[in-house]
């Protein structure tokens, strides 16, 4: 115990003016974004896959649609609990904004990838399927989180690697909700590149509120305690997650 | 430990509590999903807990359709027939059908004034037996009257008995009533003048 101990001596009881956050916005400011995201998240509250009339509407678009794709992918990154849970166990205990920025922008260039490869090669991979897969990979960040690998097995998997991999895999899940879309021929490159443009906004603003409320939940003593109860949490979630998408699989 | 090399600050459990934890979270899971998720959205109850809170085919709503298609297995009939109605005569014209069995029908006066139809009373009704009944048990309903030139419409039966129609012209000429159906009727009687018509349907 070296560091560590020495932090958690540091730690102060929750206050909102210690701590990285307080260098990204004031208190203030955040808590106004937090309540506006509420508002938003909310109001979208059914909507995790691209709903049917949203379905209809961009296919009474022809050719160019930039801003409508570009709200559906930013809409299906806010609303959609599987990938915000994801990186809500990646960034859970990175502190610093440049691991943020790092791990992110590998999941980023992970879903890009098979997103846009997914919708240009035509692949119809199994939506379900990948979805329970996405549900897995929750578990597996919060097994990692509890450090699993190098107690239970002995062996430690590179992380960034990990979050490059199921990048991939959060991507090909991107791929067949734009595919259900029915995407015109014609400018479809364009429209596919506003989703994913969507899709990025969408994931940092989510990605905002989540290091926010972590920062200041890191600030207090009680974090270490609750960390270990959080990733068992965020493990049964991903499981379930999984779980539901594999019945759909089997059932639906 | 979370040491200065790793980005990723991790926290030092035992391996049995990581064990318990994620077998914990596994069980958690697979609980909720089994209690609740499988009865809810797939209709699948294998514990029964979906049945007790009345959770089960929850998500079933939408492929419960109303009944767009009603299968017959009596013999599909179309006709037509037409009662010339002197001033003050009447008719009644009736087909034998069981409860649940359909027919499509359309009835019009031929005469015209003034670019009309000319109008008869009528009432479109139906009787539990098929002859004057003296059994208590015998009832009848009315399902359309009034008065008018013509009718169209799907009917389907209530119950099994006659149904069909009076026709009475109350005007001072006399007036052809048309007749055209098509259902799944067995026999029709057309009553007129104290005497009853059969005519069983092959």
């Amino acid at each position: 115990m070296t560091e560590g101990s020495s932090t958690i001596a540091m730690r102060k009881p929750c206050s909102y003016s210690s701590g990285s956050i307080k260098h990204l916005l004031n208190a203030k400011l955040a808590n106004l974004y937090l309540a506006v995201l509420l508002v938003f998240v909310s109001s979208w509250a059914d909507a995790h896959d691209l709903s049917s009339a949203n379905a209809r509407f961009v296919e009474g678009l022809d050719g160019l649609a930039v801003i409508p794709y570009m709200y559906l992918g930013a809409k299906h990154m806010m609303t959609g609990y599987d990938h915000l849970l994801y990186l809500v166990g990646v960034v859970f205990f990175l502190r610093r904004l440049k691991d943020v920025v790092l791990y992110v922008s590998l999941f980023t260039l992970g879903h890009s990838i098979t997103l846009m490869g997914g919708v240009l090669l035509e692949w119809h991979v199994n939506a379900s399927l990948i979805d329970a897969i996405i549900g897995l990979s929750v578990a597996y960040k919060a097994f990692e989180n509890m450090n699993g690998f190098k107690q239970v097995f002995g062996c430690v998997i590179n992380p960034k690697v990990a979050v490059l991999l199921f990048g991939f895999f959060h991507g090909l899940g991107l791929a067949t909700k734009l595919q259900d879309l029915s995407l015109s021929a014609d400018s479809l490159v364009i429209n596919m590149l506003s989703f994913n443009v969507g899709v990025e906004i969408g994931q940092a603003l989510g990605l905002a509120c989540i290091v926010m409320i972590l920062g200041r939940w890191r600030q207090c003593n009680s974090f270490q305690k609750q960390a270990f109860v959080a990733n068992t949490v965020l493990m049964s979630l991903g499981f379930l997650l999984a779980g539901y998408q594999l019945s759909a699989y089997w059932w639906a | 430990m979370s040491t200065k090399t790793s980005q990723i600050e991790v926290f030092e459990a035992s391996r049995s509590r990581i064990l318990f934890g994620s077998l914990l979270a596994l069980v958690l899971a697979a609980a909720i999903l089994v209690a609740f998720i499988l009865p809810a959205e797939f209709n699948r109850d294998p514990l029964g807990v979906g049945g007790i809170l009345g959770i089960s085919g929850l998500s079933q709503m939408a492929t419960i359709s109303v009944e767009t298609v009603n299968k017959e297995d009596t013999a599909f009939h179309q006709n037509s027939v037409s009662f010339e109605l002197l001033p003050f005569e009447f008719v009644e014209y009736k087909y034998a059908l069981r409860e649940g069995s359909s027919m499509v029908y359309h009835w019009a006066v031929t005469e015209t004034s003034n670019g009309e139809a000319r109008s008869v009373s009528f009432d479109f009704h139906g009787e539990s037996q098929d002859t004057e009944a003296q059994d208590s048990e015998a009832y009848v309903e009315s399902y359309s009257e009034g008065e008018g030139g013509r009718e169209s419409g799907t009917f389907i039966a209530p119950f099994e008995g006659i149904h069909g129609w009076f026709w009475a012209n109350h005007g001072s000429k006399s007036v052809t009533v048309t007749l055209q159906t098509a259902g799944f009727y067995t026999k029709s009687l057309e009553f007129r003048d104290g005497f009853v018509k059969k005519q069983i349907m092959k």
